[in-house]
């Protein structure tokens, strides 16, 4: 399969601090890829660097085979990225479906928005709350609502950075099986994730992260398998 | 027809449906049959209370739809109202060329401000520091003004003449068959007030827009914005402009009424004022600032005849007031209580829906 | 070419004293609380009208500047614990609060004590290098925006209250669990921040005519002062009013007074744009 987004070299740094160092990423066409890692490993902020929230110190990144290294984060969505962060952020003084209008915009014609909000408030079952300010929901369902916001670009990448953050048991699940039904229907999906089942759930493919550099990289059986990578969350591993 | 119509209501703006548009109706009513019963004088000054309407309406689009604090709104009056005078000191009035200054005077307002605007929003400049660096060209503009009273301060044949203020343009006047209408008087009445309307439905219109979408999106997260594909600064610089330019449209306007414009007009005290008339009234809705600036406009020029002095301390004790108890403007925090005690009327009559 | 060289230094000087005493006190509060009060001119005012009513009531000038700089602190402490501090959290709100205690201010000074006020003459003599003559005044202004300097850093980060104050800065909520009072912290630094104000004002009280409306002549300078040097009265105000100092020197010695504002003006734009958090975001960011 072509990849659709090839990093090469990729570093950040803040001050002297690498916080991505020198990182080879690549995501397959139509694959679901999990970026795990411990607290600080840099994976949310590999993703601010695909989707150009943030300009690499080095490297450089190619999307369906152009280079968008100098690209701003706009241009990046227009041409097919769409970003869910990790601490939700939806247009929280504005009402639900105004939210969902506003991610609609850009690319439905006029007269078929309103159907296209009714689809998603019903994928995300929030059609009881359309009127409200999106700021009064609950977390979870900010949540979804993001994610909705998120798909309502219909995307080729989806990146989604702890999409079950303070999600239940259940909220999860259907969470999981909503990138797969996505990603059946053509997106290539990126997941910062920690919680293993999901990521057993949903991946095709899981990248670790430790220190900012890439540590492991395989399938999640052979991620679960790896000693290396059991150490470096439980912390008895050190860099000298 | 009925997709103009569809946009003059819409999520951005408070009061619709048929009450609001029958009473905005009425009041237009009285508005246009009103210079029949008072006197040509009160005529000229209702005149002079619209001309400041506009840069009201501009700040409220900037401040209250982008989140752009400026405070620089003077600074285009001042460009819009010196622009006027030169450019109509050149032209002359015959054949439209009042007319024509007018619109040169908010072309060269709209330029100053695409710059200006390009340098901050491109340049990341935002939050309070948009208000700072707009409010210091403000001052340094009045500052520089004001120094320009001797002979070789000119541009053309229009002495800016310093702090005496510049003098010898003509008002507008509308070429017509058979002799240009001058515009002055209740003339001049009508002719702002039907810029004021054209203005406001516009207004309405562009919020509840696309455009007014991504706009207020943007006021609540830019990041978040551009995240969704939107290129938030080329926003920003459009509201900016159009913005600045009806505050250049207030200034033309002023200069053709008084046949005057002096530095006193962009300088401090006259630089708070916009922000005194949006921040009472509401930034959020352009209905609720056009209402309260008319009405701090009015109430500010019945004080100023006792003293203009005490008319000021009373509108900064507005300003620190509002922000302090009704921060969403005064005029806007009335309409929504308003709606809400209609909505619990509703709600005793329907208890079904209000169940939900 | 000795005259030529401190004449230069002599106009630099003169600015970089109006520049440090005019922000100082904004850069405090804005360094403290994150707003920018934009009452700094009438604070400045008031140090001016306090020291010349001191003055005239017989005191020496000295006492008097000192009688005007505390004024200022005292009003400032009186107008953060009652109005200004619900406003911490909402910053551009506090513009527009200060912005109308300044409207307040500056009109009720007109009205309680008319357009004019008693100036006081300038001290000191004038002394010649070269064929220039100098003013021995403004080199004492200059000399009192070092020890402004001075006392900030000895202030900060020689005392136990400038050890409280910099923690409150950086994480107000962990200072506090730490026992830190924030509350007399907060008052006390806009206080500060204020009688600095006021004391910049009663120094250049005998240079200027006195107008209720003499703050604004401060503003803008201090305004860009502050933009440009970010947070940090040390790392950024003394830098800024270094580099803005030079800039405009160098244009009104070139092109005249005119130019030298709006250079001043045009260059602060571009200086933001390329660091945006002013020169001590830039020097902390390099120094981690």
């Amino acid at each position: 399969m072509a990849a659709l987004v090839e990093a090469r070299g990729l570093s950040k740094s803040f001050g002297g601090l690498f916080a991505v160092n020198d990182v080879d990423l690549t995501i397959a066409d139509r694959e679901i890829h999990c970026l795990i890692g411990p607290n600080g490993a840099g994976k949310s902020t590999l993703f601010k660097l695909i989707v150009g929230t943030y300009a690499p110190s080095a490297g450089s990144i190619l999307f369906a085979g152009d280079d968008v290294t100098h690209l701003p984060a706009f241009a990046r969505v227009g041409r097919g990225m769409s970003i869910k962060m990790q601490a939700p952020s939806v247009f929280r003084a504005l009402p639900v479906r105004q939210n969902l209008h506003i991610a609609l915009q850009h690319h439905v014609r006029p007269r078929d928005i309103p159907m296209e909000e009714e689809r998603l408030l019903t994928l995300l079952g929030l059609q009881a709350d359309a009127a409200r300010p999106a700021g009064e929901l609950a977390h979870g369902q900010q949540q979804w609502l993001e994610i909705g916001m998120a798909l309502a670009l219909r995307p080729r990448l989806l990146l989604l950075d702890e999409p079950t953050a303070g999600l239940s048991p259940d909220e999860t699940f259907r969470t999981g099986e909503l990138i797969q039904r996505l990603n059946a229907e053509g997106a290539t999906v990126l997941v910062v994730e920690h919680d293993m089942a999901f990521v057993r759930q949903i991946a095709t493919s899981v990248t670790v992260l430790h220190l900012g550099r890439v540590f492991a990289r395989g399938t999640i059986d052979e991620i679960i398998a790896n000693r290396d990578v059991e150490e470096i969350y439980l912390g008895s591993a050190h860099d000298t | 027809m009925s997709a103009a119509s569809n946009l003059l209501n819409g999520p951005q703006t408070l009061g619709q449906g048929r009450a609001f548009w029958s009473g905005a109706a009425a009041v237009l009513a009285l508005a246009l049959v009103y210079p029949a019963f008072v006197d040509s004088y009160d005529v000229g000054s209702s005149a002079y209370f619209l001309c400041w309407v506009f840069m009201a309406l501009g700040l409220c689009l900037m401040w209250g739809y982008g989140g752009m604090m400026s405070f620089g709104q003077t600074f285009f009056f001042g460009v819009g109202g010196y622009g006027y005078g030169v450019i109509e000191i050149y032209l002359g009035v015959a054949h439209g060329g009042a007319l024509a200054s007018l619109v040169a005077a908010l072309l060269v307002s709209g330029l100053a401000a695409a710059l200006i605007g390009y340098f901050m929003i491109y340049g990341r400049i935002g939050g309070m520091f948009f208000g700072i660096v707009t409010f210091a060209i403000t001052l340094a503009l009045a500052f520089f003004l004001n120094q320009t009273a001797g002979p070789e301060w000119h541009i053309g044949a229009a002495r800016l003449n310093g702090f005496n203020g510049m003098q010898g343009m003509d008002p507008l006047a509308l070429p017509w068959f058979g002799g240009d209408i001058d515009l002055e008087g209740t003339p001049f009445y009508y002719f702002v007030l039907a810029l004021l309307i054209v203005v406001y439905l516009l207004l309405r219109m562009l919020v509840n827009s696309r455009f007014g979408n991504v706009l207020v999106a943007i006021r609540e997260d830019s990041l978040r914005a551009e995240l969704l594909g939107y290129d938030t600064r080329r926003y920003l610089l459009v509201t900016f402009v159009i913005g600045s330019m009806l505050g250049g449209l207030s200034g033309a306007l002023y200069c053709s009424w008084g046949q005057f414009i002096s530095p006193s007009s962009i300088g401090l005290p006259a630089a708070a004022m916009p922000v005194v008339w949006v921040a009472f009234s509401g930034r959020s809705d352009v209905t609720a600032t056009l209402v309260g600036t008319l009405l701090l406009i009015a109430g500010f020029q019945a004080l100023t005849i006792y003293s203009e002095q005490w008319a000021l301390v009373l509108m900064g004790i507005l300003l620190a007031g509002t922000v302090l108890l009704a921060p969403d403007g005064l005029i806007v925090s009335l309409a929504n209580a308003l709606a809400r005690r209609r909505a619990r009327g509703r709600a005793v009559l329907e208890p079904s829906l209000a169940e939900r | 070419m000795l005259a030529d060289s401190f004449s230069y230094f002599y106009q630099f000087a003169d600015v970089f004293a109006f520049l440090v005493l005019s922000a100082a006190g904004l850069a405090i509060i804005f360094g403290m609380m994150g707003i920018i009060n934009l009452a700094h001119g009438e604070f400045i005012m008031c140090g001016v009208y306090v020291t010349s009513a001191a003055y005239h009531a017989g005191l020496p000038l000295p006492l008097a500047q000192a009688c005007g700089a505390i004024a200022a602190g005292l009003i400032g402490m009186l107008l953060e614990v009652t109005i200004i501090r619900p406003l911490y959290s909402r910053p551009l709100d506090s513009l527009l609060v200060t912005w109308g205690i300044s409207l307040v201010a500056t009109q009720g000074t007109l009205i309680a004590l008319g357009s004019t006020f008693p100036g006081i003459d300038m001290p000191g003599h004038s002394f010649s290098v070269g064929d220039y003559s100098f003013s021995s005044y403004r080199m004492v202004l200059f000399a009192a925006s070092l020890c402004v300097l001075g006392f900030v850093y000895v202030l900060f980060m020689r005392t136990r209250f400038g050890v409280h104050a910099r923690a409150t800065m950086q994480n107000p909520g962990m200072a506090q669990a730490l026992g830190v009072r924030k509350g007399l912290i907060y008052a006390v630094s806009f206080g500060i921040g204020t009688g600095l104000a006021g004391l910049c004002g009663a120094l250049y009280a005998p240079t200027m005519n006195l107008i209720p409306t003499m703050g604004t002549s401060f503003l803008v300078e201090a305004f860009v002062t502050v933009v440009v040097g970010g947070a940090n009265v040390l790392l950024g105000t003394a830098p800024a009013a270094i580099a803005l100092g030079i800039i405009r020197t160098g244009l009104n010695a070139w092109y005249g007074q005119v130019v030298g504002e709006i250079g001043l003006l045009i260059a602060v734009i571009l200086i933001i744009r390329v660091l945006p958090d002013g020169f001590s975001g830039w020097l902390t960011r390099r120094s981690s």
